[in-house]
């Protein structure tokens, strides 16, 4: 034994590793990039379409490496031009054709809002029936990041009151995953709704083709004495609260929205009467949003069953900040959603 | 251009201006809801637009383009009568009375639908082009635009995008004059518009848009140009529209005069035609068989039963039932 061996520290015993998970885990972003890989490959008619989203595969890189699987004739580039990209799969799905556009954020969909708004979600119903639209919209939402003003936006609301759209939000990658190939397939025009701060997170996403049906709600943890309703990023936020709640005896089921319209009445309705207490979450400004929605509709619907007031979270009613610090001040978290989860168990 | 053919383009411009006659009358007697105009003065190019389209090409009309959505589909489906049903919003017409005068599409023969929202569809149009080209069909997706659209931003999407993809795009400018009450000159950079369109490399002209001949042969080039995979074109036709604005003419009363009396398309063919042999006879019994013509069409209109109701909540989406009331 030398002096250098008895100078070194006693190697530490090491803890056995825990086993690796046989899935590897993926992230809501592998999740979609997988979505859309299966569907270009089922779909001849179907074509990606967006700014940087080939060779750079989009900024947040979801559709990495398509641009080599399926050629830049069915992945491809388009300059700054929002409102030419939304009409250019407007009238390809008018002759067959099943686009999938990438709005970069969700904020820059004001460019092509006339488009969305008096074009794709009139197209069926004011030709009577003769076109359909069959076309994605993803876009990336949402804030928390300090994006400021126009990268953060929550955009549900701007299309709520849009008849013949379809909006999609999924809160995790395999709801993404499932959602997105329903979205696809699906015949009607759909807003695909990604929270940024949910694309890092992680689940075992089933690696074959699957879909989760459009317009349904799931149920993320039941419970039995309040009801949240949330999507998108607000769902992992309730799941915490809830964990939460329930150290202090609360029993709080969340419903996870995942299609925003049409929604799933049904069981939000139906959890909403069981537990007779509500709590509705969403990130957007309070006026008109999704939760004024959700709401006004249990309120009126469950109004025999509620014990107290249906409670909103929402984002203050101003535009989001860039420093970090005011952006938490205006965006709701678990602590907001917490709180009003005891104060509607006060009833 | 064969005299036949010349002809032929006459009766096209009888049948859109009876049309678009019988159609005032009927909105001044309020049997027509909403808005109406009418594409008077402008007959000549959607007769040749008309022409040169096969029922598997695209056209997107704009809102005076009533008389090429009824040659469409007279032409192409033999019942243009539903394109008069459609502007009275009735049960027979082409989109079942939902869409009306400024969203008749008539797919089937082509027509693609009017966008209310001026120049919209100059987005749209992209995507029928893109379509034909991924999928190696020799078609041509032609827009319809006023001087208006030029102010639009999608005007230019379209017009940079269209270029950069090759994509087979006929751009049918129709300048009027005017953009409701602001002159071309005013509103844009340039009175001529095609000065504007050379930026973006692709064919572009200009063309008399009050003469059928020229109108006819530009088109006819053009599509066949971009049928050849050469890729878009873009026509620029100089005209004048006959209607006003709601409170009136607000015109010199010389321009007017000028247009109505000197530069009338329907006129001027009236003059070639004679040149070569044709007489009046001839070219009133055309003028009256138009008349009585869309006097039917008006008939049909007028007799036809309203939507039934239950096409209030059909088709606003195909995944899903929307509940009445």
């Amino acid at each position: 034994m030398t002096a250098a061996d008895t100078a070194r520290p006693a190697r530490k015993a090491r803890t056995p590793r825990k086993p690796r998970d046989r899935v590897r885990k993926a992230s809501f972003t592998q999740a979609l990039n997988n979505a859309l890989d299966l569907a270009m490959d089922k779909h001849a008619e179907m074509f990606l379409i967006g700014e940087d989203i080939a060779e750079m595969g989009g900024d947040f890189g979801v559709t990495k490496g398509l641009l080599a699987s399926y050629g830049p004739e069915r992945v491809r580039d388009t300059p700054l031009s929002e409102a030419a990209i939304i009409g250019t799969c407007a009238g390809a799905a008018m002759v067959g054709m099943r686009p999938v556009a990438e709005i970069m954020f969700a904020d820059f969909i004001a460019e092509c809002y006339d488009q969305v708004v008096n074009n794709v979600a009139k197209l069926h119903y004011m030709f009577d029936g003769q076109f359909k639209a069959p076309l994605v919209i993803r876009t990336a939402c949402g804030g928390g990041f300090g994006g400021g003003p126009h990268h953060s936006q929550s955009v549900e609301g701007w299309f709520l009151n849009v008849p013949g759209i379809v909006i999609v939000a999924p809160s995790n990658p395999v709801d993404a995953k499932g959602l997105l190939l329903a979205s696809i397939d699906s015949d009607d025009p759909v807003l695909f709704l990604e929270h940024k701060a949910l694309y890092r997170s992680r689940a075992e996403v089933p690696p074959e083709y699957y879909t989760t049906p459009l317009g349904e709600a799931s149920i993320a943890r039941e419970g039995t004495d309040v009801t949240v309703v949330a999507a998108m990023r607000m769902v992992p936020m309730a799941l915490d609260a809830a964990a939460k709640a329930a150290d202090d005896g609360i029993s709080v089921e969340v419903v996870d929205l995942r299609t925003i319209r049409p929604y799933d009445a049904a069981t939000v309705l139906a959890s909403a009467s069981r537990t007779g207490r509500v709590v509705v979450a969403n990130e957007a400004p309070r006026i008109g949003g999704l939760g004024a929605e959700l709401s006004a509709r249990i309120s009126e619907e469950c109004f025999a069953q509620l014990r107290g007031p249906v409670v909103r979270v929402d984002g203050l009613d101003t535009p989001i900040p860039f420093s970090v610090p005011l952006e938490d001040i205006v965006l709701p978290g678990t602590d907001d959603i917490a709180a009003a989860i005891s104060s509607a168990a006060q009833y | 251009m064969e005299t036949s053919t010349l002809l032929d383009l006459y009766r096209d411009m009888w049948l859109i201006r009876a049309f678009e006659q019988g159609l005032e009358r009927e909105f001044e007697k309020g049997n027509v809801p909403g808005m109406l105009h009418t594409g008077l003065g402008q007959e000549a190019t959607q007769a040749a637009l008309a022409w040169h389209l096969k029922a598997t090409d695209t056209f997107f009309p704009d809102h005076r383009c009533h008389g090429i959505n009824a040659l469409a589909q007279q032409r192409h489906g033999g019942n243009g009568e539903r394109v008069m049903a459609e502007l009275f919003g009735k049960a027979t017409g082409v989109c079942s009375g939902k869409g009306g005068s400024l969203h008749s599409a008539d797919p089937a023969v082509g027509n693609f639908g009017d966008n209310a929202v001026e120049g919209s569809y100059m987005a749209t149009v992209l995507g029928v082009a893109l379509a034909a080209k991924m999928r190696g069909r020799p078609n041509v997706a032609c827009a319809i635009i006023g001087d208006g659209t030029v102010g639009r931003g999608e005007f230019h999407e379209s017009l940079n995008m269209a270029a950069i993809w090759d994509l087979p795009v006929l751009y049918a400018c129709i300048n009027n004059g005017y953009a409701i009450s602001m002159p071309v000159g005013e509103g844009h950079a340039s009175a001529d518009i095609v000065d504007m369109v050379q930026g973006y490399g692709f064919g572009s002209s200009q063309v008399d848009g009050n003469d059928i001949v020229e109108a006819w042969t530009a088109v006819g080039a053009a599509v066949e140009h971009i049928r050849s995979g050469a890729g878009p074109c873009f026509l620029e036709f100089k005209t004048w529209r006959w209607q006003g604005i709601f409170a009136g003419e607000f015109r010199p009363e010389a321009e007017v005069k000028y247009w109505k009396e000197e530069r009338d398309p329907i006129m001027l063919a009236a003059e070639a035609l004679g040149e070569r042999g044709v007489d009046h006879a001839e070219l009133d019994a055309i003028e009256q068989e138009a008349r009585d013509v869309i006097e039917e069409w008006i008939g049909f209109a007028l007799e036809s039963p309203a939507p039934d109701p239950d096409k209030a909540t059909a088709d606003v989406y195909v995944g899903w039932e929307v509940s009445s009331r």
